[in-house]
């Protein structure tokens, strides 16, 4: 009797393994291949969801509340520094205007629809944060509803942050750039060096331990130093171009002395989202 | 005894708030808990179930049910890879349960209780997530950037909220 049982749970242990990474396995394949969840989960999460954001929305608020009084005490400095900042600001403005304008005329001069760099914003609410380490994901509280698609680039502050990997009906989770997966997407990037040669790559993963991006693989000839500004390429298509990455922290020789391997510093604090920006590029 | 309780509408509110409240601390305390380069993650849903284990004395939670669906919701909502937690939470319970027939419950077993069933999902949610490649991070990082920051803060929560669920769980009943 006692030999029974203890083989019957044997097999409960096994049969549990081997669902598990059934569905494990199954997951992981729809969430690479399929633009949309199925449909029982897009439904399960869209519930879920509505109800995280009873529960969101007052701790959130306190969040914000809290960090409205700290921000208070360093007010007086801020406003120092940006005064000095805010009469460049509207010089760069103007000239923005400007040359946007010039941009439109001359491409209907040249007949030229869309170009990499135009992709209009959605700009989305951060519900909550997966509790995971392996996960680094935000979810935001846009969906397909409002024109989100999987892939799309998503920004905040001035930088870029990560892109869509999964899109339900009102909300859609966020896989941020420092989630180091086999499946992540990898940014097409390019850096303008000081000579003004453009470098083009391909982001390769995070560094936990110092929080820096890494880029592998580059063969270029020309020297690029530190400082120099990271922006996405366009290239591949999904994602628009220039919206910034980065600057340069360090360049060195990879392992085996054959290219060159850059650490980026984000433009944005990773651990600090709130309001996101989801950019949607014209088709 | 359990149909007639409050808790048979108490335990699972309770459950699904606190599966909430572990998104939204994160979220709130991101720059806090997922600092460079050592992580904390809270499991505000393991401590409700461990502590549903503790208080039930003789009126039994269908414990076992709640894990799974709490589980599923896990899986899909927060980390869109199902097949982890809606195996893990399930057999935390069934651990603990195992374990409380050995150590009588009270607050410093429960504390001891409650690294192991940290440990174990810990552990296991690294082992699942190396298997289908979400995560290339070397075992003894884990141990060190995530495992331990991890098992201070969910045992430093524990010993805040032990009293307080306590005092919830003997209102229910």
């Amino acid at each position: 009797m006692q030999k029974f049982s203890f083989n019957r749970r044997l097999v409960i242990i096994i049969v549990c393994l081997i669902v598990s990474f059934a569905l494990m396995t199954v997951s992981v394949a729809i969430r690479n291949k399929r633009s949309t969840p199925p449909l029982i989960q897009q439904f399960g999460n869209d519930i879920v969801g509505l109800a995280d954001r009873v529960v969101a929305l007052p701790a959130n608020g306190l969040h914000g509340s809290v960090s409205a009084i700290s921000e208070l005490l360093n007010t007086y400095q801020e406003n120092q520094q940006l005064k000095k900042q805010v009469s460049e600001l509207a010089q760069t403005k103007v000239r923005d205007q400007t040359l946007a304008k010039e941009n439109k005329q001359l491409k209907t001069q040249l007949k030229l629809n869309d170009s990499l760099t135009d992709y209009t914003a959605i700009s989305a609410a951060v519900i909550t944060r997966t509790p995971s380490s392996w996960q680094n994901q935000v979810i935001i509280n846009k969906g397909a509803s409002a024109g989100v698609v999987k892939n799309m680039p998503v920004m905040s502050g001035s930088g870029l942050v990560g892109r869509v990997a999964e899109v339900n009906k009102t909300n859609s989770k966020v896989e941020l750039i420092t989630d180091n997966n086999d499946s992540a997407n990898r940014f097409a990037v390019s850096i303008t060096t000081k000579s003004g040669k453009t470098v083009n790559g391909v982001l390769s993963g995070y560094k936990s331990d110092t929080g820096q991006i890494t880029m592998n693989n580059l063969t270029t000839k020309s020297k690029i130093s530190k400082g120099d500004k990271v922006v996405t390429s366009g290239l591949g298509g999904v994602t628009p171009k220039g919206l910034y990455v980065g600057t340069v922290a360090k360049s060195v020789g990879d392992d085996y002395g054959l290219s060159t391997k850059l650490y980026i510093t984000p433009a944005t604090d990773l651990s600090e989202l709130n309001i996101v920006t989801v950019a949607v590029t014209k088709q | 005894m359990y149909r007639l309780s409050k808790m048979r509408f108490g335990f699972p509110i309770g459950l699904f708030l606190m599966l909430f409240l572990d998104g939204s601390l994160s979220q709130v305390f991101s720059s806090q808990m997922f600092g460079v380069p050592s992580v904390m993650i809270s499991h505000l849903v393991v401590l409700w179930l461990v502590c549903g284990v503790l208080f039930e004395e003789n009126m039994t939670i269908p414990l076992v049910k709640w894990a799974v669906v709490v589980g599923i919701v896990f899986d899909l909502y927060y980390t869109g890879i199902f097949g982890v937690y809606i195996f893990v939470f399930p057999l935390v319970v069934y651990v603990t349960r195992q374990l409380v027939k050995y150590i009588s419950p009270n607050f410093l077993s429960g504390l001891l209780i409650y690294f192991i069933d940290i440990t174990i999902v810990e552990a296991l949610s690294f082992l699942a997530s190396r298997v289908v490649h979400m995560t290339s991070m070397s075992g003894s990082a884990f141990l060190v950037n995530t495992l331990a920051p991890t098992l201070a803060l969910n045992l430093a929560l524990f010993v805040v909220l032990y009293f307080p669920i306590r005092g919830v769980y003997n209102w229910l009943k």
